[in-house]
């Protein structure tokens, strides 16, 4: 497969692009696709997203890394997408391999392929996405002639899955990590050191996690005995961090679409990390300390952003931009300077106790679409015990002035199966959308529509919540069943999560190493796409545990204990294990954790001695 | 309110022809705003800018000469105008040539009435020419041509002979060229493939049905028996040729 050149990729590809689903998510002439030249760049980079273009074009994380490594004149950065199905059967019949967007090139040519993990659901992608270019599943069977494949994002926090698989992992945030590790490759190209060496000297650059170098020894019963570190890397892996976001690099000429992606729309990244502290929250965890961008910084991106792309909307980016301090000030000015224009800004997430309905109508342009809350959970216990910190007061509070300012759709969002939840707790959902939806009858509002949307809780690693089990399938299938049945009255709308899909998720959220040929044997079988419903095959998963003697419960529903020794042991989010049994301790006594940006230092950890510091702009 | 109507002649060839017609408004409109050109809005709930095409391509089949209106707030040179968006165009679409309209002149969809396309297909079997002619002239000389076509609800039967204006074919090496001109309207209208298919079926011509190109390379205005470009009609103001 590996003859094929560009060109010929090309040639072969138009023959069928007309007849597959969607053909301009595999051309890469998109407006400001970067298209170096092959002959004079030094490292060749495919960024990979295992999920489709729709998808992995919305992530802003790829957005970034895909600019910043073809900012340096010695690297090509291309991007390449999970096929959809129709396209996969295409290729594989005709036995074209995968390859990049922007020349044809098949990924195999590349010296690099890096993998962004958003989800565990994406794990299976990956392989076939390596099987598809042709290039060996596993590291031992790659040679020299193979690209290195490195993975990072959030589940590279825990890839133990994969170990086998992926050369290499990146922790954290990649901004001065990743041109880093080009360098080295770099290098490696001019004057190649034997793998192991080679390896050896990546793993010193920071969030580097080279596994090869990590061995892994359990118990009879099953759990981990050890995990030991070889001479000469770090025994424990901590992440990298952008020390300053308000100079880190940002793209401000970004990629636009052919067609509708998942979000269709400019990105400021307002800040990065939050510090409210939800206990089952992994991204609040593993993006510690808060820093924001100021406005300066901000303003000036956006005229830029504006000019490159075209786009009229906006989204102020962040894991909770309620919470940026110049939230106010950056949408006003925005709106007055190019509110005429027909520009309007969009905010991803709104907090019931930073919510402003001002705020929430002068990002709602011309439609009030519905708004979005997420109490999480249904009673102020449960909200307690997760540390949301929201009350009913806050929440009824911020659906009366939606109500009052003309908005009828409410959306709320709920976790089912959490830490210590109880059937009170499933009926103060109920109550909870009851409430709402009569006060906005007795506001007079007509046609009120509250959505109301239930999510399996699925443990994390780096979470206060990584030694809980995640509860049994069945028994939050009855609950979603007893939500359906209590909400069906026409002013509710209820959807929920497919049990089967969180709980494979857990599976592998929580897996080890062990999991690796598992992972193998199903996209051998034919498992892919498992985040899409439709695509999602029990069957082969069920066959797969069978197959290796593996109990799936043993990683899911299992109760850790704080002496065990996780999977993800060796890996350093900078939030202690210290502060994450305290915060578990606090959560079963119900008692919140006040947020640091406001009050005082509660320990987590993350910013003595790594140079870093809350920075607020406001 | 709107100053300015421009009607465009556009090419859609190369990988643009793989964007699909819901797609193409978005690009214009996000070329036009990064031309710094204002577009005029629709009023109401949710307001879009003024742009409107012909009838739409199929994904993969090239447009030698489309047309898109754009409506624009502001009076301005029609050539700086057009020279501006066609900068900001993805390669593929290149401005052929401009119009500015008179408010009032009827849209593209109401004046466009017919197609003519260039259809490459490769033979599965050897064809004499005289072959290929008599199969042409006896498909044109059948009163009504019934063609099975696949909709969401089954197969439906529908005759697509009254919708061809001409049909004529021609042997290059391996291959066929079709020349097909087709009537298009509110009513409907019939697929190149679908007039070859039947071609193929009902006269008994070897055409490899997987190996074809099709061209679209031009819609017309066609008023007894003439076929006239959208951009000559009357009530123009200027033109710009690019």
């Amino acid at each position: 497969m590996s003859k094929f050149t560009a060109a010929e990729i090309r040639r072969q590809v138009e023959r069928f692009l007309p007849k597959v689903l969607k053909p301009s998510r595999y051309l890469g002439s998109e407006w400001n696709a970067i298209k170096k030249d092959w002959a004079n760049t030094e490292v060749h980079m495919a960024f990979a997203f295992p999920d489709v273009y729709e998808v992995g074009m919305s992530h802003l994380g790829t957005r970034i890394l895909y600019h910043l490594v073809n900012s340096f004149p010695e690297f090509l950065c291309e991007r390449v997408f999970a096929p959809w199905v129709d396209m996969e059967e295409t290729m594989r019949e005709k036995e074209i391999p995968l390859y990049a967007l922007e020349s044809f090139q098949p990924l195999q040519a590349f010296d690099v392929v890096g993998f962004t993990l958003q989800y565990e659901m994406s794990f299976t992608n990956i392989l076939n996405m390596l099987d598809l270019a042709g290039i060996p599943l596993r590291s031992e069977e790659r040679g020299p002639g193979d690209p290195w494949i490195i993975a990072g994002g959030p589940c590279a926090f825990n890839p133990e899955p994969l170990v086998g698989f992926i050369d290499f992992f990146l922790l954290g945030e990649s901004e001065e990590q990743l041109p880093e590790v080009l360098h080295l490759i770099a290098e490696q190209k001019l004057n190649p050191l034997p793998r192991r060496d080679f390896l050896r000297k990546v793993a010193q650059v920071q969030g580097v996690y080279v596994p090869d170098f990590y061995h892994v020894t359990y118990k009879p019963d099953g759990r981990i005995e050890s995990i030991e570190a070889e001479a000469g890397v770090p025994a424990v892996v901590e992440k990298a961090i952008v020390q300053d976001l308000d100079q880190a690099f940002f793209p401000t000429n970004p990629i636009v679409p052919y067609l509708e992606i998942v979000h269709d729309r400019m990105m400021l990244e307002v800040m990065r990390g939050c510090s409210r502290g939800c206990r089952f929250c992994q991204a609040g965890m593993l993006y510690r300390p808060v820093r924001e961008r100021s406005q300066e910084t901000l303003f000036k991106q956006m005229e830029e952003l504006l000019r490159s792309t075209g786009y009229d909307e906006v989204a102020l980016t962040s894991l909770s931009s309620g919470d940026y301090s110049c939230i106010q000030p950056v949408i006003e000015s925005i709106l007055e300077k190019h509110g005429e224009e027909g520009v309007g800004v969009s905010l991803p997430s709104l907090r019931v106790d930073s919510f402003d309905v001002d705020l929430a109508e002068s990002v709602q342009k011309t439609r009030k679409s519905g708004l979005t809350f997420a109490p999480e959970a249904g009673s102020q216990r449960l909200r307690d015990v997760i540390n949301k910190g929201v009350t009913e007061q806050n929440l009824l509070e911020a659906v009366e002035a939606a109500f009052q300012k003309g908005w009828s759709t409410i959306k709320l969002y709920f976790m089912v199966g959490l830490p210590t939840e109880t059937q009170e707790d499933i009926d103060g959902i109920i109550d909870l959308a009851k409430k709402v939806a009569n006060l906005g009858t007795k506001l007079g509002r007509r046609n009120i529509t509250v959505t109301i949307s239930t999510s399996f809780f699925v443990p994390k690693p780096h979470t206060p919540f990584q030694w809980e089990p995640q509860e049994a399938k069945a028994s939050v299938d009855l609950k979603q069943r007893y939500l359906r049945e209590k909400l069906r009255d026409r002013r509710f709308k209820y959807n929920y999560h497919d049990v089967k899909t969180s709980y494979l998720e857990a599976v592998f959220a929580k897996g080890d190493r062990r999991l690796a040929p598992l992972l193998e044997w199903a996209v051998k079988h034919g498992a892919r796409f498992d985040g899409w419903g439709e695509q999602f095959r029990e069957d082969i998963w069920m066959d797969a545990f069978k197959e290796f003697g593996i109990d799936p419960h043993f990683y899911a529903n299992r109760v850790m204990d704080y002496d065990d020794i996780l999977p993800w042991e060796h890996l350093e989010s900078g939030v202690t294990k210290q502060f994450l049994v305290s915060e578990h301790h606090r959560a079963l006594q119900e008692s919140k954790t006040i947020d640091c940006r406001h009050e005082e230092c509660t320990g987590c950890g993350i910013c003595p001695g790594r140079g870093v510091q809350i920075d607020l702009k406001g | 309110m709107s100053a300015m109507r421009l009607r465009i002649a556009y090419t859609k060839i190369e990988d643009a022809r793989y964007i699909a017609h819901l797609d193409l408004t978005r690009v214009f409109e996000r070329a036009v705003r990064r031309a710094g050109i204002a577009m005029s809005y629709t009023e109401g709930f949710n307001q879009r800018p003024k742009i409107s095409f012909g009838f739409a391509l199929a994904v993969g089949t090239e447009g030698e000469r489309e047309y898109v209106d754009i409506d624009i707030q502001r009076e301005l040179d029609l050539g700086d105008v057009l020279g501006r968006i066609q900068e900001q165009l993805p390669p593929g679409i290149r401005l052929l040539q401009g119009r500015a309209l008179n408010q009032g002149a009827k849209p593209l969809m109401a004046v466009l009435n017919a197609a003519s396309y260039r259809i490459r297909i490769l033979m599965a079997l050897p064809i004499l020419p005289e072959r290929l002619q008599e199969a042409v002239a006896d498909w044109l000389a059948r009163e009504q041509v019934i063609y099975s076509r696949f909709t969401k609800k089954g197969p439906t039967d529908k005759d697509i002979r009254p919708w061809v204006k001409r049909l004529e074919g021609e042997i290059h090496g391996d291959e066929i060229i079709f020349e097909l001109e087709v009537e298009m309207g509110n009513a409907g209208s019939v697929r190149p493939e679908e007039v070859l298919a039947s071609l193929r079926e009902l006269e008994n011509l070897p055409l490899d049905m997987e190996e074809l190109h099709i061209r679209r390379t031009g819609v017309h205005v066609s008023y007894q028996g003439e076929n006239s470009s959208p951009l000559e009609h009357d009530g123009f103001v200027q033109l710009a040729e690019l």
